[in-house]
């Protein structure tokens, strides 16, 4: 009887022990086991290496400056859109969804096309910048106009949740508008904040895509980079890329676990007592144009600005002349679309290892979404976060696990230089995702539901058939599309971790950039970033009519 | 008790999938064995590019022998990364590196096999192995390029861009993604005794190392630079003849010629495939298409098209020697100079 209850437990959690936990113990194995005895050797020559030191501290005040960048961004757009009469603007929401949904590698590239010397902002403004962008103030920038978006919904969530009895009390008893702002609001935002903040900083320690173009033209090494360098420049060093791995683990677990406690410190109950606002918003002219030339500007630097350059180098004819328009061509779209040449390869390669990755990731999803249901029971707990790991561990770290695993003598057989291995890898790292999706899909189903199951079904497979799939559907099919959205883009995995005379769009635009013709990369960038646009409309369609039937 | 059922359901679905999964990939593995049966038909090749090139030969390879070719394009570093990386679970059968002491290293650690090819004397015997380890069927120089749009006409010797008037100007490929690269530094600072000293007067006045060779020439061919050191000249020959404001020259006091080497691999699965593949790079069809993308072929009685030829073309009288030792050591000494 123990083991039928325990069974579909056990059967998840081998599931994502094969998938997650294991490559990520071969880590573990690999920097401190050596011919069979415990040995802390490699750690501890990474860490008498003085270019470590280096790149830890690059990596760690990168993440202090983009935190600090993309609060000064996102806070002024929260509060623009929820206290001025932008907040019925609902459509901004995807345009601010676009830059986070940009691959990044993409963005940087179109940035420094753009600010290059003689790039496109010298041939726009016939002068040079005035102030040098290839430093490490124009890298935070690039990553913060990337980030910013993830900070800016948490925010606006949040503030649109306190938009009550709050908001009247400080009305009614509060003194000076300023101080009521001081002494309430920021402190109840504090908790959301905090939980967003230390996840910027988190993302921008797994960061590979900008450091890799940026950043290694400025010759600022971090983590990510270093671990790529180690698995991938001669001479190799598999025991200083576990070794580096395991202090970037470190590294974000403590700050998983401080925001864990300042999050539970600092929650208070603001959910209760929510009254819609009442009073239509009036705003002077002053902040209605101010509110708008704001949004106008950070739209325009975070979309328009690298939209702009990889759109015109994709078309250019001959790049070393300005820009006109007799020096424009369609050439090398048309290269692109030539069924049978390599760039069509990567991009059908990319799309049906997208939809694999996807579809997979999904089923999971949704079985461990089901048993987590409520997270009450131990189990279930250890399973929830389990299936969340690759939300807190940076990517590059399970992508070197995944490598030592798969390539273990021990296993009787392995999926390593296959196909299978992209796909697996884009599961593990993105199966947070359908399992939240499926999860707050099914948190927002009314008791009543689970209560008439119980009752009228007799056979489970009707349950699942006719009552989690269609009430679920949506949840799951939006957390499908965004597996799949990253799964296509993912990069540093990638390049690490494709067979043989496999390429996908992510790997063959960035070759492009490193040996081959630019703007043929940046065509399948142009290619890329439509594909997830239009990703990001389906999703949010998706979403607004699970709202209503709902 | 419901929820227990549920559960229980969804662990069913689950494994249904695992089992879904494990069949694929079971189906996987069968259709990996049905292809080493017919090892005949096929080989995997790891080639350090270039890309065009590599492609075309490819293709005519597959079209003349009928065997299929898996190819793995990526740098001279990647490569060897990959190689060592695989050591336990071997899957090319013919490297192609742009590096003779980088080949010379995987000669004396024992990972090559040799191959009398029938062709092999009509090559030039400086760019093979004496005992037909790896066979140079090409060879590029390095040069120093520069954009026609901001510069008319240069001829400056190497020492000269350490001076105030170069200062940003200059860029390089960077080493550790480079094989000629390191060629190159090799070549310089083995043949010149002031030769790190050169290299740091550059460094000291701003020079851009980054990426592989193609990224260095477009910093130029945009006009983000103007000069590119240890330029390939085959890329710049064919952004040239693209309409691209580039051109190229050898500095007088001698340059480094890098010539890519193909050899097979000891663990290589289908060793008669292999061969089959050099012979086939050694014959005048590759010969020619590599003259055809501006590269010195390694069988000099072929036309060249549209570029110097080998004895136009000043070198540097370097001591190859035990390079494949240092070369590392190469390496290490330029990525801590800045």
């Amino acid at each position: 009887m123990l083991v039928r209850r325990q069974a579909p437990f056990i059967i998840l959690f081998i599931t994502i022990s094969i998938l997650a936990l294991l490559p990520l113990f071969a880590v573990l194995g690999y920097t401190f086991f050596e011919d069979g005895g415990l040995s802390f050797e490699s750690i501890r020559l990474i860490l008498h290496n003085n270019n470590i030191m280096q790149t830890m501290q690059n990596s760690l005040l990168l993440g202090l400056y983009v935190m600090a960048a993309t609060t000064c961004i996102a806070l002024p757009l929260a509060v623009i859109r929820t206290k001025t009469f932008l907040i019925k603007s609902k459509w901004l929401d995807i345009l601010f969804l676009i830059p986070f949904m940009t691959p990044p590698y993409i963005g940087s590239m179109g940035w420094i096309l753009f600010m290059q010397h003689n790039g496109y902002y010298e041939q726009i403004f016939t002068q040079e910048a005035p102030f040098t962008f290839f430093n490490v103030a124009g890298m935070v920038f690039i990553m913060s106009m990337h980030l910013y978006p993830f900070l800016y919904l948490m925010l606006k969530n949040a503030l649109l949740r306190m938009n009550g009895s709050f908001q009247e009390a400080t009305l009614i008893y509060g003194g000076h508008p300023l101080l009521n702002w001081i002494r309430v609001t920021l402190p109840l935002l504090l908790s959301s904040y905090v939980m967003a903040a230390l996840l910027i900083f988190i993302k921008t320690l797994a960061e590979f895509g900008t450091p890799a173009t940026f950043g290694k033209r400025i010759g600022y090494d971090v983590f990510t980079t270093e671990i790529h360098a180690y698995l991938s420049r001669w001479p190799i060093n598999i025991s200083g890329a576990t070794s580096l791995s395991l202090v970037l683990l470190s590294a974000c677990m403590l700050i998983w676990y401080i925001q864990n406690i300042i999050s539970r410190k600092y929650t208070y109950g603001i959910h209760s007592g929510k009254s819609p606002s009442t009073a239509s918003i009036k705003d002077s002219i002053l902040i209605r144009y101010m509110s708008i030339g704001y949004v106008s500007l950070i739209l325009g630097l975070s979309i328009g600005v690298p939209y702009f350059s990889i759109i015109v180098t994709s078309l250019l004819n001959i790049r070393g002349e300005a820009l006109s328009f007799s020096n424009l061509t369609l050439r090398h779209y048309g290269e692109l679309f030539t069924v049978g040449s390599s760039s069509f390869q990567a991009l059908m390669n990319s799309l049906s290892f997208a939809f694999a990755a996807a579809t997979i990731a999904a089923l999971i999803g949704f079985c461990m979404a089901l048993y987590i249901f409520d997270a009450k029971r131990k189990s279930q707990q250890l399973l929830d976060f389990t299936s969340l790991l690759s939300n807190i561990i940076p990517g590059i770290v399970f992508v070197v696990g995944l490598i030592l695993f798969w390539n273990s003598a021990l296993l009787p057989a392995t999926i390593y230089n296959t196909i299978w291995m992209p796909i697996l890898t884009y599961i593990v790292l993105f199966l947070p995702y359908s399992v939240q999706y499926t999860k707050s899909a099914l948190s927002q189903l009314h008791p009543s539901i689970h209560h008439s199951n119980a009752i009228f079904a007799n056979n489970y497979s009707v349950i699942l058939l006719r009552v989690w799939l269609p009430l679920l559907g949506q949840g799951i099919l939006a957390g499908w599309m965004m597996t799949f959205i990253i799964s296509m883009r993912e990069l540093v995995g990638s390049l690490l971790i494709l067979p043989p005379s496999v390429e996908t769009s992510a790997t063959f635009i960035y070759s492009q950039f490193e040996q081959g013709d630019v703007a043929k990369g940046m065509a399948m960038a142009v290619i890329t970033v439509l594909l997830t646009i239009l990703c990001i409309f389906l999703m949010e369609r998706l979403q607004r009519k699970a709202l209503h039937t709902s | 008790m419901n929820k227990l059922k549920l559960t229980t359901l969804a662990g069913l679905f689950t494994s249904t999938l695992l089992l879904g999964a494990c069949g694929a990939e079971n189906n996987e593995a069968a259709g990996s064995e049905t292809a080493a049966d017919n090892l005949d038909n096929m080989i995997t090749v790891y080639s350090a590019g270039p890309s065009g090139l590599a492609e075309n030969i490819q293709e005519a390879f597959e079209e003349e022998t009928g065997i299929k070719v898996e190819m793995f394009q990526s740098t001279t570093g990647k490569i060897l990364s990959r190689l060592e990386a695989e050591a336990n679970n071997p899957v090319a059968d013919v490297v192609v590196l742009a590096s003779i002491p980088s080949m010379e290293g995987l000669k004396t650690e024992g990972k090559l096999q040799p191959y009398e090819a029938e062709s092999r004397d009509s090559f030039h015997p400086e760019w093979s192995d004496e005992e037909f380890y790896y066979y140079g069927y090409s060879a590029t120089a390095l040069g120093v390029a520069y954009n026609t749009n901001q510069i008319d006409f240069l001829d400056a010797d190497w020492s000269e861009f350490s001076e105030q008037e170069w200062q940003g100007r200059v860029t390089m490929p960077d080493p550790t993604s480079s094989g000629s690269a390191v060629d190159f530094v090799y070549g310089l600072t083995n043949a010149n005794e002031s030769g790190w000293d050169i290299i740091q007067s550059w460094m000291d006045n701003d020079l851009l190392v980054a990426g592989a060779n193609k990224e260095s020439l477009d910093a130029v061919i945009t006009g983000d630079k103007d000069v590119v050191v240890s330029a390939v000249d085959y890329m710049t020959y064919k952004a040239k003849s693209d309409g691209e404001p580039i051109d190229i020259y050898y500095p007088e006091s001698g340059t480094v010629i890098s010539p890519r080497a193909a050899a097979i691999l000891a663990d290589a699965q289908n060793m008669e495939g292999a061969q089959t593949y050099i012979d086939f790079l050694l014959s005048d069809t590759a010969q020619e298409m590599v003259a055809e993308a501006y590269i010195l072929p390694g069988n000099q009685s072929i036309e060249l098209n549209d570029r110097a030829a080998l004895d136009e073309i000043p070198t540097l009288p370097v001591d190859w020697e035990n390079a494949e030792e240092k070369q590392i050591e190469t390496i290490n000494q330029f990525t801590s100079m800045n």
